[in-house]
């Protein structure tokens, strides 16, 4: 089945317009949650009825073994001709293969389903986050992120297997096995209907009941212990300096102690529910011995049929008695299917576009496309307000141009809201007031891939992939050929780097460049923004984490940044808190409290600004 | 793996009573499960054979209600307990290893397959939750209840008990068998299914980069195919893995099925009678059922076990011997590093290096990232002993005491440490710094320009903070600690990249710090990556790490491989 048609129904459903919330999900999501998300999963009808059958099959042989069981003993025990009990010896063997077999068969198949709709749910994630809002991209935490596609997908795939299979052999199983005692006797059908009951139904409410108390009187307790453990690992040696390594594990003991407590209030119900089941087991063999026996003597039942309807019932109970553990999944799947829909509903509808080659540089849906390759893309910003969508702005009244061979500098104290201003000119976040337009056009009203053609932004939390040194560079172009790449590692200072790694172009890196040093990353980042095709490129704090020299030396190669491919001088603006290697720019934005308190040259900053100048000359005091 | 590690037990003792618990409760259950099924024998038996009425087999009715009833209470009993128990050991367990790893030190004490320290502490122990409900309950049951049927049944038919007593030791030698012959198949398709699942997780981590350079929809067909070829491992590692499931549910059933056309057979020529039969039946899947479940609880129950083997490791890191010398007095001594050297992933980091902080000046640290400034640095406050070298406390009449032999927390009491990520107290901002007159607290403040930040703060000086001082930028919270540096000058003062989240004028700042703290008779150690930091040193030492040359080989073995 093709991805989009199957991708389609989901999308059509009405997305909630509220405005979305990252806040972790409420503790009762709300009705149809899961429901929704197993449709996500697009599970195989035929699949799963097929697994269902196995299942009953499985467990029936196990039902089926223990009544003609009971029905060869107690006819033997009559000594019949040994011939009548062949059909009864042959059925009892063959029942007992049946069941491993039968299961075996069964948890390959719901298993199957499982990783089906798994990887069918992941790649609708991915898809509805790639084409829908960036926004919603941007508002998740990496690891929340990680979470959710990961661990989260994983458990509403578990409701299949752990959950819902298990409850639908069970009901088949328990109503199958009910008729047939019925058929024998039926108040020991209608007695054994009852206590299925209570093991299938009451058992699995009251175990549910108590995980979800335990869960949300422990979510506090949690919550603390996991900062206190984190707090403690993270800052050892600050906490014991400090004196204060025993009150923080004191702290630790306490939400260990109040998280017990919660266990021991869910607990109760949890225990309820181990006697109802098994009390369900031997209240059946005992109403079946009960009302049986008079049914013999009044001459309504065989004896031989009493052997059965009092001995099934200690093997009608085994589906049953998985159903608890599968009612705790339901409510574990249930929470996990509400932050998956989330994350899936934040991003917007999917696109059922036909997923195929990578647009790279094609998307000529810009009116003037093409026509200005000499003179080059122009970024102009006007009475702009940028700041998260919900927050009020973090900054105010900025107007810019940034214009092929345009050299533009951002600086000022930390948490004047620079990262939100690359964001909303590169247009991953909306401006809050005023307007961005790209060569005339607000970028709002761009198609999607219509910006990146021609500006692109590396924001300081930009990933490095768990591949090749070449290949993260592709990133930024699929076609980077390995001459370019050492080209723009050598401009971006990582010469003497690609020099010492052991396979060149080719050593792995690991995910989240965990073998690269922050400053490394930087200047890898750096590199792949200079493949890029586009002639306009933001830049957030480009020399972090870099020493005074290699700082200037990589904005330096930033300002005399090559022409693109196609000969279109490049356009660079720059987020730095390094100011001497400003002098090279055009002009210089100076924020501060919430807006562009100066802007010129270095050198008119320099002259005519307090705050700019002190900052420099202490800058140059420490170079020198 | 053993089933049950006697250091689960040495190391959570709470695990100690509910095993007792538990094994009382397997006896008691055993006794329940026999005395069940002689009773249902015998009250079927006389019916089905005698046609005995209901009045004349009530007695044994009652008593088998009775047992029904009992044992639905020690179900209920083992169900109560096993949840407390386990959050109460879980605890214990969590709370030794924070503490331990405190004491080792976290770098010492990490995971040595790279699992973090934190996740193994949380989530990862949390995963024997399981192990203590389900599996060990099975477990005990597996050593009572099995032996205790087995041998009533060999009381009542030795025939029927030869054939479940053949069957059961070819559960284990079968499982082992199934086991040996799929191990390197699995383990290579884990590691498949592990990485396929990375690649996918790895590229929605980046879809952020991806979208900045219009590149995000190309890897929605990768994202498919990475998905599908994740699925077919693991079917292939399943498939093989539930043979060893099938193994044991085909051995265990078919043996009960064998037992009761044994029996069949034998009534037919009267070699047995009814209720010895119907005893036998019922008892035959009882000898089985602790084994199966072991085994449907086991794979539940392996992240707990592998995570509890986690922590033991932890456990095991030897603690260092506390010293018991008393520290000098460091206002008028000085802390002295000799040529101190630490190992690090395949170099030194620092390579030998000599400091000396005493009163009233301040010494830099200056070096490349990674040369091991920050490693220097824990090495003089003695959190991390040197794999070269040695420190020594000075006292004021020359005498010097090895930094191993000193009581810590004595000299820690005479240090203040300025981390790059302070950390504070929850509180308000007053409480934090603690100062005894507002007219010392503002002139303070308005050094290090915390008056500003408190301006700026909702509730001003009564601004309540959250743990580690949540609420405030980094940069307002090196303010905040620099400010309660100046206020309650410790002898030695160490200050770890304090312009590291500050802009230019946030430098000037620290700068004033600094030549007041010096003006307060501190002994202050430096860490400083700014060249104007490092100027305002009375003396700069150099740090320098000396690299192996597989250094980036010895960091990704997973990526090189």
């Amino acid at each position: 089945m093709s991805a989009p048609t199957s991708s389609a129904p989901a999308s059509s459903t009405p997305a909630s317009s509220a405005p979305t919330s990252w806040t972790p999900a409420a503790p009762r999501p709300p009705r149809g949650t899961l429901r929704r998300a197993l449709r996500l999963l697009d599970v195989d009808p035929r699949r799963a009825a097929l697994a269902v059958l196995l299942g009953t099959l499985a467990l029936g042989s196990a039902v089926a073994l223990a009544a003609v069981a009971a029905w060869l003993i107690a006819r033997a025990s009559q000594m019949p001709p040994v011939l009548e009990l062949s059909v009864a010896t042959v059925a009892v063997r063959a029942f007992g293969i049946g069941r491993g077999l039968m299961r075996y068969l069964e948890r390959l198949v719901s298993h199957d389903i499982a990783l089906r709709g798994m990887a069918h749910l992941r790649a609708t994630v991915y898809d509805r986050l790639a084409a829908g809002s960036p926004r919603a991209l941007l508002a998740v935490r990496r690891g929340d992120l990680l979470a959710r596609v990961g661990a989260d997908v994983d458990a509403v795939g578990d409701v299949v297997v752990r959950g819902l299979l298990p409850a639908a052999v069970a009901l088949t199983l328990g109503v199958g096995t009910s008729v047939a005692m019925a058929l024998f006797w039926p108040p020991a059908g209608l007695a054994l209907a009852a206590c299925l009951v209570a093991a299938g139904v009451v058992a699995p409410w009251l175990t549910a009941h108590g995980a979800r108390t335990a869960e949300e009187r422990g979510v506090r307790a949690r919550a603390r212990m996991s900062a206190t453990s984190l707090g403690v690992l993270d800052d050892a040696g600050p906490l014991m300096v400090s004196g204060r390594l025993d009150g923080e594990l004191d702290a630790l003991r306490a939400a260990d102690a109040d998280l017990a407590r919660a266990a021991d209030a869910g607990a109760r119900p949890a225990a309820l529910a181990a006697a109802i089941g098994q009390l369900a087991v031997g209240a059946a063999v005992v109403a079946a011995l009960v009302t049986g026996v008079p049914a013999v003597a009044a001459g309504l039942l065989a004896p031989v049929e009493l052997a059965v309807i009092v001995l099934t019932p200690l093997a009608a109970f085994e589906a049953t008695s998985l159903l608890p553990a599968a009612a705790v999944q339901v409510q574990r799947s249930r929470a996990a299917a509400a932050r998956v829909l989330a994350l899936v509903d934040g991003a917007g509808p999917g696109s059922t576009a036909a997923v195929g080659e990578q647009p790279s540089g094609d998307a000529t849906d810009r009116p003037d496309a093409g026509t200005g390759t000499t003179a080059g893309p122009v970024l102009v910003a006007t009475g702009l307000a940028c700041g998260w969508p919900g927050r009020p702005a973090v900054l105010r009244d900025v107007d810019l141009t940034l214009a092929a061979g345009g050299r533009l500098a951002v600086a000022g104290p930390s948490g004047e809201g620079k990262t939100t201003l690359l964001l909303t000119l590169a247009g991953l976040l909306p401006p809050v007031a005023g307007e961005v337009t790209l060569d005339g056009v607000p970028l709002a009203g761009l198609p999607q891939g219509g910006v990146v053609r021609d500006v692109v932004m590396t924001g300081e939390d930009a990933h490095v992939f768990g591949t090749s040194v070449l290949e993260n560079l592709r990133v930024a172009r699929g076609d980077v050929t390995p001459d370019e790449a050492v080209d723009a590692l050598r401009r971006a200072g990582l010469g003497l780097w690609l020099d010492a790694l052991p396979d060149g172009l080719d050593t792995a890196l690991g995910s989240d460049a965990r073998t690269v040093s922050g400053g490394e990353r930087r200047r890898l980042l750096l590199a792949r923004a200079l493949l890029a095709d586009a002639a306009l490129l933001l830049v957030d704090e480009p020399a972090e984490h870099l020493d005074g020299p290699t700082a200037d030396g990589v904005l330096r190669e930033l300002w005399h940044a090559p022409p693109t491919r196609r000969g279109t001088a490049r356009g660079v603006l720059v987020v730095s808190h390094r100011l001497s290697p400003l002098a090279a720019a055009d002009e210089v934005l100076w924020l501060a409290d919430g807006q562009v308190a100066a802007r010129g040259t270095h050198e008119q900053l320099l002259a005519h600004v307090a705050g700019y100048g002190e900052a420099v000359r202490a800058e140059q005091q420490e170079t020198s | 793996m053993k089933p049950l590690d006697p250091r689960l037990l040495r190391y959570a003792r709470s695990a100690r009573g509910y095993l007792a618990l538990t094994v009382a409760l397997g006896l008691l259950t055993g006794a329940l499960v026999v005395a069940q099924a002689l009773l249902l024998a015998h009250a079927l038996g006389s019916a089905v054979a005698e046609g005995a009425t209901l009045s004349a087999i009530a007695p044994l009715v009652g008593v088998l209600a009775g047992v029904v009833v009992v044992r639905a209470l020690v179900a209920a009993m083992q169900e109560r307990y096993a949840h407390r128990s386990a959050t109460r050991a879980v605890a214990e367990l969590r709370e030794r290893v924070v503490a331990h790893a405190a004491a080792v030190g976290p770098r010492r004490a990490a995971p040595a397959d790279g699992a973090s320290l934190v996740t193994l502490a949380t989530r990862g122990l949390d995963a024997l939750e399981p192990y203590f409900v389900r599996y060990l309950p099975q477990l005990v049951l597996a050593a009572t209840l099995t032996p205790a049927t087995l041998l009533v049944v060999l009381g009542l038919d030795w025939v029927s008990a030869a054939v479940l007593a053949g069957t059961v030791p070819l559960v284990p030698v079968f499982m082992w068998l199934v086991g040996v012959m799929t191990q390197g198949r699995s383990e290579r398709g884990l590691a498949t299914m592990q990485r396929l699942g990375a690649q996918v997780l790895d590229l929605l981590a980046g879809l952020t980069t991806l979208r900045a350079f219009g590149r995000e929809r190309g890897p929605v067909a990768r994202v498919r195919e990475l998905g599908d070829a994740h699925r077919r491992a693991t079917m292939g590692t399943l498939r093989v893995a539930f043979l060893s499931g099938m193994v044991l549910e085909l051995l265990t059933t078919l043996s009960v099925a064998l037992v009761a056309v044994g029996i069949g057979l034998r009534l037919v020529y009267g070699q047995v009678d009814l209720v010895t039969g119907l005893a036998v039946l019922v008892l035959a899947p009882e000898v089985f059922l602790p084994l199966r479940q072991v085994g449907a609880h086991f794979h539940a129950s392996t992240d707990g076990v592998a995570a509890a083997d986690r922590a033991f490791a932890v456990l095991e890191v030897p603690v260092p011997d506390a010293g018991t010398r008393p520290a000098p007095d460091l206002a008028r001594g000085r802390v002295r590093a000799h040529g101190v050297a630490v190992q690090g992933r395949g170099g030194w980091a620092p390579a030998p290096l000599d400091v000396e902080l005493a009163a009233g000046r301040v010494v830099a640290l200056v070096g490349p990232s990674g040369a091991g400034k920050s490693t220097a640095v824990e090495v003089l406050l003695g959190l991390l002993p040197p794999d070269l070298g040695h420190v020594t406390l000075e006292a004021a009449d020359g005498t010097s005491t090895d930094l191993r032999d000193v009581d810590l927390p004595g000299y820690w009491r005479q240090v203040t440490w300025l981390p790059q990520r302070p950390l504070l107290e929850p509180g308000t901002i007053a409480d934090v710094l603690g100062a005894d007159s507002p007219a010392d607290r503002d002139r303070a403040a308005a050094l290090t320009g915390l008056d500003a930040v408190v301006a700026a703060a909702p509730d001003g000086w009564g601004t309540v903070l959250g743990a580690g001082g949540a609420g405030l930028s980094v940069g307002q919270r090196q303010r905040l600690a620099l400010t309660r540096a100046l206020l309650r000058p410790t002898p030695v003062v160490v200050l770890d990249e304090p312009t590291a989240h500050l802009d230019a004028a946030g430098e000037q700042v620290v700068l004033a710090t600094l030549d007041a703290l010096r003006d307060a008779g501190c002994a202050v150690l430096l860490v400083a990556h700014r060249a104007s930091l490092a100027a305002r040193a009375d003396q700069v030492v150099q740090v320098t790490g000396v690299p192996g040359s597989d250094t980036a080989r010895a960091g990704a073995p997973e990526q090189v491989r």
